[in-house]
């Protein structure tokens, strides 16, 4: 292992949303609750804005899941 | 509907208007829209009346904080609760300037006083950060204000424990059987205003944006939004969406209708008849003779017309006031001073021109004796409250405001806030600094920012080259400010607007302590409270009233003579040859660049002329196109005595004969009116209200429209003429004087010139010692009195007293008596036999106390003898020392400001500790080694630096040698009209008046006297830093010196630079160290005189930091 690696760091996921955004599979797996949602908005002022929504859900196997979809390049993540 | 929002008025925690804000909820298809601001009604007014306006049903509450820290809503349900909200928020106030408290401290209620004031509001549990949540708090609530006056409050921020807390909320609602109701939060009206509301949290703790993270919000969710949005953001909650529907249409309270408010003697039977005989036992005092019968008749019509208004208690209310004044002049002034004699106050505005007023002793000019017609201030039509405007000294104008507040109860008066808005130079400054740029280069954009101007990216240019503004942070400094342009930055108090009312004030609006003590605020502005119906009594505080009262002291202490300003001669030959010959440094009102220019031309020679002078250089007049024709006019006049001025049409002559067929005074705005149209008077003044109030031009046009068929039918004038004279007329929509206000003023400009010309050293030192005040900053007063003559003397230890004095001037040796010196236009100077000593609190840097401490040890212990002895005796902190020594303060004891830092330095004066200061042992400080003398530049900072007066060499003095084919002052006169010039000089004043079409007027001084520079907009917008910050400039450009002109004197600029060592003849490129000012940086070598060029290069760097705040851009005085 090379160099120090930022502990919870976000990873890239596979998401499918439904028409709302509102996550529905994530890595094959059914999200079968969604508990929480939030939105982070920062550093506008600089080269590198923020615009993530975050989800917090529970998973077909009862995993606790975040994810956040970037809201300005359009990709999702994995948090959690 | 939307039950909770928060505008511009929480004071950087909302970033729109009321206005923006009801017109964004009607868009977004919202019926209903309550107004909840943190902790106060300040924009509620302004709300209703856009609500009205617009058709928006208006809630009206406030977020209130406990003293907790926790906050709940309060919603107005009635007329009671509307009380009790003011209350509650009084309350909250009550202690946020308790003394000790360094700042301001946040309101705070305590839950027994919301308990005690519950009815007629509404209770919402509070925002999601810092609402009521537990449940022991929410029954305390429920307590309060009952099962049918609670909702526990749902919002949906978009937050990680959103969902989480609502569930809870909503099951503690079921647990008490309680309704909820969901609600946004709002911070702004629309998404482009989320940034700013960002940085205005950024702002309100002092932190940049990065740091500010944990507490702004975490995303846009507190923009208004439709709807439907709030029902899909709470689809889980479907009942607190319709419960909030249910909620909005119960609360029925409209702010826009009777509060209940009644000034003082509204109600008083026996006001009128009272009125009467009080005017009646007055009249045969003022008038006698022939002059009695009209005056009789003048003052029945008036009394006719008030008795029909029911405004005699608003009089009698006005009179009680200036019988307060004369109780309180009696204590500030002393029983048997000079002063004395003087009126408490006088009057100022339209109210001048009112016989009642002047019997009364609300004003001191006799209205008939100066031809002044009612109509502007009181006609039979009036729908609204006419103005009295009283003038103060500053003195008694401090304790008189207390002592309003005592005589009608702190309950029943307060002050009339005002809410300082942000402008380009401000928002650059903070958001700025929230932005994280670098503080240097924000300074440069500020300093060379139009202040007014909405241009931030222009400004940004201009310090800092092309490219920037569009860039990285400067960009977001560009949108930024514009957005925050025109939003309140906080609440201060107007210059002297009070209101008083019979029933407690507190019922109508909350009243707040003020940063001042003693003192209280209402939470509305002045328009706002003209909204609600109050009488707005102005007790204003005049500089020069103040000056003039001090003059006449000093006269009387000097010279044992006691003046009666109103017993003067107003026909005195030198006060007027000084007046026409533009000498009127000081005076009041006709001492500006402007009106200087305009006196050489305009030689007024008795109060009307002047009074005519003091309204002429204002907007109105000059965008009337007033100006020039009348001064052509009065030329003319006065060369050839049978010139008839020409006036477009015949019913026009007894309307403007006295102004030479032009418009110069308000009210002929109305007489025009009246004569060429017909109209009523009641009309004619709607015409005036219209042309004076922002965005009119509907009503104007549609007066437009009656004025041209008026004309037609009265006076059966052509359609051609008709438009002429609506052009004069609606030319005038800028600010312009009436013509009472202009005799009062144009009297006080007469008196000040008459004490200028006949007891100078003393008019001098008046206007020092009042400071700030006037056109001139100190050191240009300073200068122009050497220049006649007036003999200056420098701050010491031991001869200057707190303020600055007059002091005898020794006859010369042998007894001859000194030759009376003449002024720059040959006008004999009045103090002969006084010069004018600096006091020590020109000293900055040292405390009051400590410079009374002082002066009381000298006189208790005699003077101070030696730097040890004053460093024991004075009680002064090493600091404040140390700025008196660099001051020159203490040359008389160790020689020059070097040795008596280094004696200082030695005698290790006391030092602070808890409790007090211990005090030094007057030890002898030994011998002092050999110190190089300052130079006469670095005096000459030594003494910006300390007192901002310099009354050694002038800065181009020094200068001068070095300063090949520059023409001085003096020479401009002989120079020939046209040719192109070369001049330098100290910056006086920057103007740009917005008549002037972005022309910059500057005002230069050297050792001779003053230069008016022309800058035209290119020029300026090509040297923006040079006109606007730079202390020192040079010129270049084609002086103008026309015939017709009276003597006046311009340079149109072409090329203008600061007067940096580069450009100074000889100079080498040498650079040395820079002595700054600072007197820790004075041990460095420094060259002797004549001044060499290393010592130039740091003379004039040093200069930008140490140079004295002038007049700059209608931005006051600033560096």
């Amino acid at each position: 292992m090379s160099g120090a690696r930022r502990l919870g760091g976000a990873r890239a996921a596979r998401v499918q949303a439904d028409a709302g955004g509102t996550p529905i599979r994530i890595d094959r797996h059914t999200v079968t609750q969604v508990r929480e949602s939030w939105l982070i908005e920062d550093r506008w002022w600089t080269d590198q804005p923020l615009r993530r929504r975050y989800w917090e859900l529970v998973s077909e196997t009862g995993r606790d899941i975040v994810v956040f979809h970037d809201l300005l390049a359009g990709s999702w993540f994995r948090q959690r | 509907m939307e039950l909770h929002c928060h505008s511009a008025y929480s004071f950087l925690d909302g970033a729109s208007m009321p206005e923006e804000l009801v017109g964004a909820a009607l868009e977004l298809g919202h019926q209903t829209l309550a107004l909840t601001d943190h902790d106060g009604v300040w924009g509620s007014m302004e709300f209703a009346h856009a609500a009205q306006g617009l058709g928006l049903r208006a809630i009206h509450g406030a977020e209130l904080s406990l003293d907790d820290g926790r906050h709940v809503t309060l919603l107005v349900a009635s007329a009671r609760g509307w009380s009790n909200l003011c209350r509650l928020l009084t309350l909250a106030h009550a202690h946020t300037r308790d003394s000790g408290s360094p700042s301001l401290r946040p309101a705070a209620s305590s839950l027994e006083n919301l308990g005690d004031h519950a009815e007629g509001l509404v209770c919402l549990t509070g925002c999601a950060e810092r609402g009521v949540h537990d449940e022991p708090g929410v029954r305390r609530l429920l307590e309060a204000f009952g099962r049918e006056r609670l909702r526990i409050e749902l919002q949906r921020p978009f937050l990680q424990d959103d969902r989480a807390r609502n569930r809870a909320l909503s099951g503690l609602a079921r647990r008490l059987d309680l309704r909820c109701v969901a609600t946004g939060n709002i911070h702004a009206h629309a998404s482009s205003r989320v940034h700013l509301q960002d940085a205005f949290v950024a702002l309100r703790h002092n932190v940049t944006l990065e740091a500010s993270e944990p507490l702004r919000r975490a995303n846009g969710s507190h923009v208004l939004a439709t709807p439907g949005a709030m029902a899909a953001r709470f689809r889980e909650h479907p009942q607190a969406v319709s419960e909030t529907a249910v909620l909005a249409e119960q609360l029925d309270f409209n702010l826009v209708g009777d509060l209940g408010y009644r000034y003082p003697g509204v109600e008083d039977q026996t006001a009128q008849r009272r009125l009467v005989e009080l005017c009646q036992a007055r009249l045969g005092d003022r008038y006698g003779g022939a002059g009695l019968a009209a005056a009789g008749d003048r003052l029945e019509e008036e009394l006719r017309v008030i008795e029909a208004l029911g405004l005699a208690g608003f009089f009698l209310l006005h009179h009680d006031m200036l019988e307060l004044a004369r109780e309180v002049a009696v204590e500030v002034r002393g029983p048997d001073t000079a002063r004395a004699l003087l009126p408490p106050g006088r009057g100022r505005g339209s109210s001048v021109s009112s016989i009642v007023c002047y019997l009364t002793g609300l004003s001191h000019i006799d209205p008939i004796a100066s031809g002044l017609s009612l109509g502007r201030f009181l006609n039979p039509e009036l729908t609204s409250l006419p103005d009295i405007d009283l003038d103060f000294p500053r003195d008694i104008r401090e304790v008189l405001i207390r002592r309003v507040h005592d005589r009608y109860g702190r309950d029943r008066a307060a002050l009339v806030a005002t809410f300082p808005s942000f402008r380009s130079r401000a928002a650059i400054r903070e958001l700025g600094k929230v932005l994280g740029l670098p503080p240097a280069e924000i300074e440069r954009v500020a300093r060379g920012a139009d202040g007014f101007a909405r241009r931030v990216e222009r400004d940004v240019e201009a310090a800092l080259g092309p490219g920037r503004a569009g860039s990285g942070r400067w960009a977001w400094l560009k949108s930024l400010s514009e957005e925050a342009y025109g939003l309140p930055r906080h609440v201060s108090q107007h210059p002297g607007g009070m209101i008083v009312a019979t029933r407690p004030l507190i019922d109508c609006c909350p009243v707040v302590p003020a940063a001042m003590e003693g003192r209280q605020l209402v939470q509305w502005d002045k328009d706002s409270c003209a909204d609600a119906g109050f009488l707005k009594i102005d007790l204003l505080g005049l500089g020069m009233l103040s000056a003039v009262e001090r003059c006449v002291e000093s006269i009387a202490q000097v010279r044992g003579t006691r003046i009666d300003l109103s017993r003067i001669p107003f026909d005195d030959g030198p006060t007027y040859a000084a007046i026409q010959d533009a000498d009127t440094t000081g005076v009041f009102q006709i001492e500006s660049r402007a009106q200087m220019q305009s006196l050489r031309r305009t030689r007024p020679a008795n109060l009307e002329e002047l009074a005519v002078q003091v309204a002429i250089i204002r907007p109105g007049p000059i965008q009337g196109g007033a100006v020039n024709p009348y001064i052509e006019r009065r030329q003319r006049q006065r060369e050839d005595p049978d010139y008839e001025p020409p006036c477009l049409h015949p019913s026009l002559v007894p309307v403007l004969r006295e102004t030479l067929g032009t418009i110069i005074f308000q009210d002929q705005v109305l007489e025009v009116a009246q004569a060429f149209a017909g109209f009523a008077p009641g009309e004619a003044d709607g015409l005036r209200r219209a042309m004076s109030r922002k965005r009119a031009t509907v009503a104007i046009e549609r007066y437009r429209e009656r004025f041209r068929a008026g004309a037609e039918r009265h006076v059966g004038a052509p359609p051609e003429l008709i438009a002429r004279v609506w052009e004069m007329v609606a030319g005038f929509a800028g600010f312009g004087f009436p013509k009472a206000h202009s005799a009062a003023f144009g009297l006080l400009a007469y008196q000040s010139t008459w004490l200028r010309v006949h007891y100078a050293p003393e008019f001098l030192c008046a206007l020092l010692n009042e400071q700030p005040m006037g056109f001139y900053p100190p050191d240009s007063l300073v200068h122009e009195a050497q220049r006649r003559g007036i003999e200056l003397r420098a701050v010491d230890i031991n001869a200057s007293e707190a303020e600055c004095t007059v002091e005898p001037v020794a006859p010369p040796a042998g007894g001859a008596s000194a030759a009376p010196a003449c002024g720059e236009a040959g006008h004999p100077v009045g103090g002969f036999g006084q010069a004018v000593r600096i006091g020590l609190g020109y000293v900055s840097g040292v405390r009051e106390e400590e410079i009374e401490t002082l002066v009381a040890a000298r006189r208790e212990g005699g003077p101070f003898r030696s730097l040890a002895e004053l460093a024991g005796r004075a009680n002064a902190c090493r600091g404040s020392l140390e700025q008196l020594a660099w001051s020159g303060a203490c040359d008389a004891l160790a020689g020059d400001r070097r040795q008596a830092l280094w004696q200082l330095g030695v005698a290790a004066p006391g030092r602070r500790v808890p409790g007090g200061t211990q005090l030094a042992l007057a030890l002898d400080v030994g011998e002092t080694p050999t110190l190089a003398k300052l130079g006469r530049w670095a005096n000459l900072l030594a003494d910006y630096a300390t007192t901002g007066v310099s009354i050694g060499d002038h800065a181009m003095a020094i200068l001068r040698p070095h300063l090949a084919g520059v023409a001085t002052s003096s020479e401009l006169a002989v120079l020939p009209h046209g040719g192109t010039v070369s001049v330098a000089g100290l910056v006086v004043a920057r103007q740009r008046p917005e008549t002037a079409s972005g022309v910059v007027f500057m005002l230069l001084e050297d050792e001779h006297g003053t230069v008016n520079l022309i800058v035209p907009p290119a020029v300026y917008e090509r040297h923006r830093h040079i006109v606007r910050a730079e202390p020192l400039v040079f010129a270049r450009g084609r002086l103008e010196r026309p015939a017709g002109g009276g003597g006046t004197i311009n340079v149109l600029v072409a090329t203008l630079r600061g007067l940096d060592p580069e450009h100074l003849a000889g100079s080498a490129a040498t650079v040395t160290r820079l002595p700054s000012g600072d007197p820790r940086e004075a041990g460095g070598p420094e060259q002797a005189e004549p001044v060499a060029a290393p010592d130039r290069v740091q003379a004039v760097g040093g200069l930008r930091a140490v140079a004295p705040p002038v007049q700059s851009f209608g931005s006051g005085r600033r560096r």
